[in-house]
């Protein structure tokens, strides 16, 4: 315990030594917005802009509750998407702070939660379930035609949860969760004895399949995941089986495409009680954060060694991404909005707001 | 490998207990997992006594093994009820706790399951049941079968594909719990190696007052926003829906005060857990004084007075501990800790 700590002081002043203090994203002249889908304390959903100050703020009602959210390249627009089973996907004009469109799923089909842009901002990819045969899908919608929807493109499997587009600008990486739920269920997971869930990685353009990597264990669902630079991927899992049981909750697919399920010591897996929720890579650093909201905790890791820098206490620790300086902004289901970085032994609060936070934030 | 480190936990187990007994009092998770054992026993138990009843009926069936067979489902879904509160551990193993009981089902999905059955050329056996949905696979099944409209007053259950169906039902629902205690136990050494499981526990059973207040009482009854849809209750076709919430507040009474009186003895606050037991058995009291069912008293406005007292003193009952001893614990209920994506 000690001996982790003094490693993280040496580490952090290296960071610190090389990125500056302000932590602020590059300035432009009009609010910069983290999105996040939130509840307000009675139970209401809504799609939040909150300035970085945590301060400046806007709020969507939405029917659903959201789960994640994309933002379109060159644009100020940004999605969000109803978390499953829900059926509708809310683009958000960041410059008027309103709803610009709300897209449905259509009769038959449901999201996940989750979608990305191609690199011009024309296409949507975002994950689908069709109900008639529980097929798992990406569907594609063109923004530049008021998010007509374009074509299917199936993952030949359940359950498919975030996705990201890889640097190559034609590959996208899929979370296949595995877990077959339908709207006349609710919430009720259909299918934990036969799962089949899967880190994937498909053609944009032709929806070919080009990579299936299967956990280590069936019920591992693999949900949430970010891409570097140099197109590492790195993944988390929930894991659906006895809760005694320990598994790894973290995958990796690096530049060359191996892939492989991170090694953490055995206490620090037991810690995140089966559950990560997002994953985000410092676009500055090979570094990336996981969260674990069961765990109260986020997890700091080195993808190139595959190795834990920090493992910070943070309750209910929900949404994260790059603060575009090497290290990350981390929303809490409890209201806070935290900067967690290596030179900081504990993560610092910078707002505490009136909402719930849902599991990411854009 | 993973059979290795069970056994190196038991033997911690082992060493560390005669320290445990020495103390004067045992600690809160022992008794929470003894207290709750003994409750999926029971559980266990009343499902298989409904299962030898159902084929004592459909062997001969009569009026008097029908009302035993009647009493003999009340008592196991009595005894399910009692454990909602526990909702962690291998009740959340392959969705569990929906087979034993699917609701709220808002499509009918159950009515529509047993129809499927009923008209199927032949009748399913325990393992059909088991791979199909959890519609089917639960007592609000066997409900409709010993209580729906369709069921023609009773005379249709006697036919034998309804029959076996019905026993299939059974015979699924007594594994499942049969299933669900032999894991109970198992799960004992990680449930008292792990001490986050003491707000696991109270977070559960303050999840179970919140579904009582909202979901079992408050939408039904139309205090939450929308007009009162009988519907929405459950265990309407039996007009149980009351003596249900009875049967969970005995079972927190039962299976969790225990604990939890344990927990603020430690914590130096012992007038929380009184204020508490008071609260409950106030709340126990006026529970059993309602009808059964849910549904005759949205049509009758003193039966509905005191429907709304039950919601008042669950509700105050869920303050108590989501609020007040929740803060003395210093308990955090996560928003997406408890019901993330």
């Amino acid at each position: 315990m000690h001996r982790r700590q003094v490693l993280k002081v040496v580490l952090g002043s290296m960071v610190m030594a090389l990125t500056p203090l302000s932590w602020a994203l590059p300035a432009r002249e009009e609010v910069d917005w983290l999105f996040s889908a939130v509840d307000d304390p009675r139970g209401g959903h809504f799609i939040a802009g909150v300035a970085l100050d945590g301060k400046t703020r806007f709020m969507i009602e939405v029917p659903e509750r959201c789960h994640g959210g994309c933002l379109r390249p060159d644009s100020r627009q940004a999605v969000l998407f109803a978390r499953r089973p829900g059926t509708r996907m809310h683009v958000i004009d960041g410059d008027s702070r309103q709803l610009a469109h709300t897209i449905a799923a259509g009769e038959g089909y449901h999201f996940y939660g989750h979608g990305v842009f191609d690199q011009s901002g024309r296409y949507l990819y975002v994950t689908a379930n069709r109900l008639a045969d529980s097929a798992g899908l990406v569907r594609v919608y063109d923004a530049a035609n008021d998010y007509a929807h374009v074509r299917d493109m199936p993952l030949d499997g359940i359950g498919p949860h975030e996705l990201r587009l890889m640097p190559d600008g034609d590959t996208l990486v899929i979370g296949l969760g595995g877990i077959q739920t339908h709207p006349d269920y609710g919430r009720v997971k259909l299918n934990l004895a036969t799962m089949a869930p899967a880190l994937m990685l498909m053609d944009r353009h032709s929806g070919e399949i080009l990579a299936r990597h299967e956990p280590s264990h069936h019920q591992l669902s693999c949900r949430h995941l970010d891409v570097a630079a140099d197109g590492t991927v790195i993944a988390g899992y929930q894991f659906e089986g006895p809760e005694w049981e320990a598994h790894p909750l973290i995958c990796c697919l690096d530049a060359d495409g191996q892939f492989s399920e991170l090694a953490l010591p055995e206490d620090v897996t037991a810690s995140l009680q089966q559950y990560t929720a997002s994953v985000a890579f410092s676009r500055v650093s090979a570094n990336a954060l996981v969260t674990a909201p069961r765990g109260n905790r986020v997890l700091l890791l080195d993808a190139a060694q595959g190795k834990l820098l920090a493992n910070l206490e943070l309750p209910d620790a929900a949404g994260a991404r790059c603060d575009g300086n090497g290290g990350f902004l981390v929303s809490s289901g409890q209201g806070g909005l935290y900067r967690v970085s290596l030179n900081q032994a504990s993560p610092k609060l910078l707002a505490r707001l009136d909402m719930l936070w849902d599991n990411h934030l854009t | 490998m993973a059979a290795f480190r069970r056994l190196g936990l038991l033997a911690c187990t082992l060493l560390a207990a005669p320290l445990s007994f020495a103390a004067d009092t045992p600690a809160p998770r022992d008794i929470w997992h003894g207290a709750m054992a003994m409750q999926y026993a029971e559980l266990s138990d009343a499902s298989e006594r409904l299962e030898a009843s159902a084929a004592r009926f459909c062997q001969a069936p009569d009026e008097s093994l029908r009302q035993r067979l009647e009493n003999d489902w009340l008592s196991a879904y009595q005894a399910w009820q009692a454990v909602r509160f526990i909702q962690f551990g291998p009740v959340e193993q392959n969705s569990r706790g929906w087979q034993l009981q699917f609701w709220p089902d808002r499509k009918n999905l159950v009515g529509r399951k047993v129809n499927g059955w009923l008209k199927a050329p032949a009748a399913p056996d325990a393992q059909a049941i088991a791979r199909d949905s959890v519609a089917i696979q639960g007592f609000p099944a066997l409900e409709y079968l010993l209580y729906d409209d369709a069921m023609e007053d009773g005379r249709a259950l006697s036919d034998p594909n309804a029959c076996a169906l019905m026993q299939a039902i059974t015979t699924h629902l007594a594994d499942t719990t049969s299933a669900l205690h032999r894991d109970w136990q198992a799960f004992g050494e990680h449930y008292l190696d792990m001490s986050d499981y003491t707000e696991t526990t109270l977070a559960s059973a303050i999840q179970a007052l919140e579904q009582l207040e909202d979901k079992r009482l408050g939408e039904p009854m139309g205090l939450k926003g929308a007009p009162a849809n009988g519907y929405l209750a459950e265990a309407w076709r039996s007009e149980q829906s009351v003596r249900l919430v009875a049967s969970s507040l005995e079972g927190l009474r039962t299976g969790f005060l225990p604990g939890l009186t344990a927990l603020l003895r430690e914590a130096d606050a012992l007038p929380l857990a009184e204020a508490f037991r008071d609260q409950l058995d106030k709340t126990l009291a006026q529970a059993s004084e309602q009808p059964s069912g849910l549904v005759p008293a949205l049509e009758y406005e003193e039966a509905f007075r005191g429907l709304q007292s039950l919601y008042l003193d669950i509700s105050q009952l869920r303050h108590l501990l989501g609020n007040e001893i929740a803060a003395e614990l210093g308990l955090m209920r996560g928003f997406n800790s408890s019901d993330g994506d």
